[in-house]
């Protein structure tokens, strides 16, 4: 199997993602009324083409293929597909998949882009499975975050709704706003815990590599940035009773934050050569 | 063999005259036996509701002949003495058919759309059924309706939503909160909305219920009623931090609750989602309050404008529900038109 295949195979799960976005802007619309397994099906038909394309390129690697953008913002997406697959099989959650399918749309379409995806001269050099797995627990917790965002951005609309007195609030089959609120809780702190996990094996990667200078890396002090602002927004969340709408944006600010610079922060460190 | 349909509802008569011919239960099968030997009704349903009173029978006369019949027997059952015009009414073949259906959909209701009438219209089927005073045809016929019934509880939105200020309230709380049971609730102001109100929350899960009225003892008794514990009405706002759920309905002529009284409750509660019904008038409630974070505060106009827009969507249904029913009638006729009526009738356009 071929780079290009892999690539190929992304290119359909986004196009399926892309169908799925219009579906939700129609269920949007319609204000999730109705119990919908089409955009569940849709995203779960993007997911398969999505795993065959990561699948595909970890097998060309014999490792889990995160060493450029294009296949770490492709792990995030895949991270946030995957666990709306889960929380979609139960129906309160289903209309998850409307908020979901954006993201990764967006995601995969700038994932897509052409300079993002450089090919490696020769195989990356992994000495063992340990940078793999500091890059994936990394990846893994920006895609809780995004899920934690997707929900904190369901907790809005809802919240915005019952607000204004909208009719459209009690005709939505959206859960109630307390169980959005605790999900983009729980998704946070699991989103922390991955991501701290990820940190914790730095230590040990720098023995590996002492020749590592990250005192001129911009990702560390990016990835102590992000860490400590998901590390405030969980305190102020469990300590000062900082919740509803701040904790909602909070939760979709940081990772907009997230979304915004990982990109460019990748592309000046010299140590995570994305 | 015709089949018809004859009575009395809220549509053609008053309560009066509805309580007049209203079936005791217990009489029910007596009544029955009765229509069947002396009406000649080879098979016959008895429903009978606050709202309506209906015979559904099928019997071996022609149509204006069983309809006579009929109408004599329940007149006679009850012993009316006085000349009846148009109260009681009579739909034969398709018509009836539909009328039946109509019933079971809760499209003749007088709330539209409400599904208590279908446990009812089942409770009266079973009585017959279980007294083999149904057959073949009135078996079909019956459970046909009910399928009608559950297709158009899902396919169009005649049931959906509430139209009473109560149970929008409950609807409200469960958008906000997905088990009742564990949010404690504030009646302040033992009137009868918030009484209702609070009564539709209990039904739902809701378990802890204080009572708070300038008039201790009503309060008391209402905290009784509800299993809830009664308050003095200077110390709600002491209680008020284990608060979730608050309806307030007092005659005070000023806000009882404003926002820099609530600013600082919020504080107490840890800033914890909290539901405001406001049915006071004039209100208890401060509007201003709807702009802090956290706080949800719906007055009666709010209430009854949601329950209104219910109501107007379910009209709004009417159409494509009566399309459904006339389509599974006319079916339902088709498919065994000898058994059920005549099938020249249908034919002719007998809808």
């Amino acid at each position: 199997m071929s780079w290009h295949d892999a690539r190929t195979c992304f290119w359909i799960a986004v196009i399926i993602y892309g169908g799925s976005t219009v579906y939700s802007i129609f269920l949007w619309r319609k204000g999730f009324r109705r119990h919908d397994y089409v955009n569940y099906l849709l995203l779960a038909a993007g997911m398969i083409f999505h795993t065959s394309a990561m699948l595909l390129r970890g097998l060309s690697l014999d490792r889990c293929p995160v060493n450029n953008l294009y296949e770490a913002m492709t792990f995030v997406a895949w991270t946030i597909a995957a666990a709306y697959l889960v929380l979609g099989l139960f129906p309160a959650l289903r209309h998850f998949g409307s908020f979901v399918a954006p993201i990764v749309f967006g995601i995969g379409v700038f994932a897509l882009m052409p300079a993002l995806d450089v090919p490696y001269k020769d195989k990356p050099e992994f000495s063992n499975g340990l940078v793999s797995l500091h890059a994936a627990l990394s990846l893994l917790s920006y895609g809780a975050f995004g899920l934690s965002a997707v929900a904190a951005l369901m907790y809005l609309t809802l919240e915005h709704d019952l607000k204004f007195h909208k009719l459209r609030a009690l005709l939505a089959l959206l859960p109630p706003v307390d169980r959005l609120e605790r999900i983009t809780s729980r998704l946070l702190w699991a989103g922390f815990i991955l991501l701290t996990a990820g940190s914790a094996f730095i230590p040990f990667l720098l023995k590996q590599h002492p020749e590592a200078n990250l005192a001129s890396d911009p990702k560390v002090p990016w990835s102590a940035l992000v860490w400590l602002l998901y590390l405030g927004l969980i305190v102020a969340h469990t300590r000062f009773a900082q919740s509803g709408r701040r904790f909602a944006w909070g939760a979709i600010g940081t990772f907009v934050f997230v979304l915004l610079t990982f990109w460019g922060v990748n592309l000046l460190s010299p140590t995570h050569k994305f | 063999m015709t089949f018809l349909v004859l009575g009395l509802s809220h549509r053609s008569s008053p309560v009066t005259l509805r309580e007049r011919f209203a079936f005791a239960e217990a009489a029910i099968p007596q009544a029955l036996e009765k229509l069947r030997r002396e009406a000649g009704a080879a098979e016959a349903v008895i429903l009978s509701t606050c709202n309506r009173v209906e015979i559904y029978a099928v019997m071996e006369p022609p149509e204006g002949q069983a309809a006579a019949v009929l109408r004599q027997f329940l007149i006679d059952y009850h012993q009316w003495p006085d000349p009846l015009r148009d109260e009681i009414y009579c739909h034969t073949g398709c018509r009836g058919l539909e009328h039946l259906f109509q019933v079971a959909c809760g499209l003749d209701s007088m709330v539209l759309g409400e599904t208590e009438i279908l446990g009812q219209l089942k409770k009266a089927y079973d009585t017959a059924l279980r007294l083999r005073q149904t057959g073949g045809r009135l078996n079909k016929i019956f459970q046909k309706a009910f399928n009608v019934a559950k297709q158009i509880r899902t396919e169009t939105n005649i049931q959906r939503g509430s139209v009473s200020v109560g149970s929008v309230a409950v609807e409200l709380a469960e958008k906000i909160f997905s088990s009742l049971g564990d949010h404690p609730v504030m009646v302040i102001g033992a009137g009868d909305t918030s009484e209702k109100t609070a009564r539709a929350l209990l039904s739902r899960g809701a378990h802890s219920i204080l009572v708070s009225n300038r008039s201790h003892e009503r309060a008391e008794a209402l905290a009784g009623e509800l299993g809830g514990r009664a308050i003095r009405f200077e110390d709600w706002a002491a209680e008020f931090s284990g608060i979730d759920i608050v309806i307030s309905s007092t005659a005070a002529p000023h806000y009882i609750l404003d926002r820099p009284k609530l600013e600082g409750l919020m504080k107490a509660r840890k800033n914890r989602p909290l539901l405001l019904i406001d049915i006071a008038v004039p209100r208890d409630i401060d509007p201003e309050i709807k702009f802090l974070e956290n706080v949800y505060l719906y007055n009666i106009d709010d209430l009854q404008e949601i329950a209104g827009d219910y109501l107007q969507q379910r009209k709004d249904e009417i159409a494509r529900c009566q399309a459904v029913i006339r389509d599974k009638a006319r079916a339902l006729l088709l498919s065994a038109p000898d058994r059920l009526v005549d099938g020249s009738k249908l034919a002719a356009g007998d809808t």
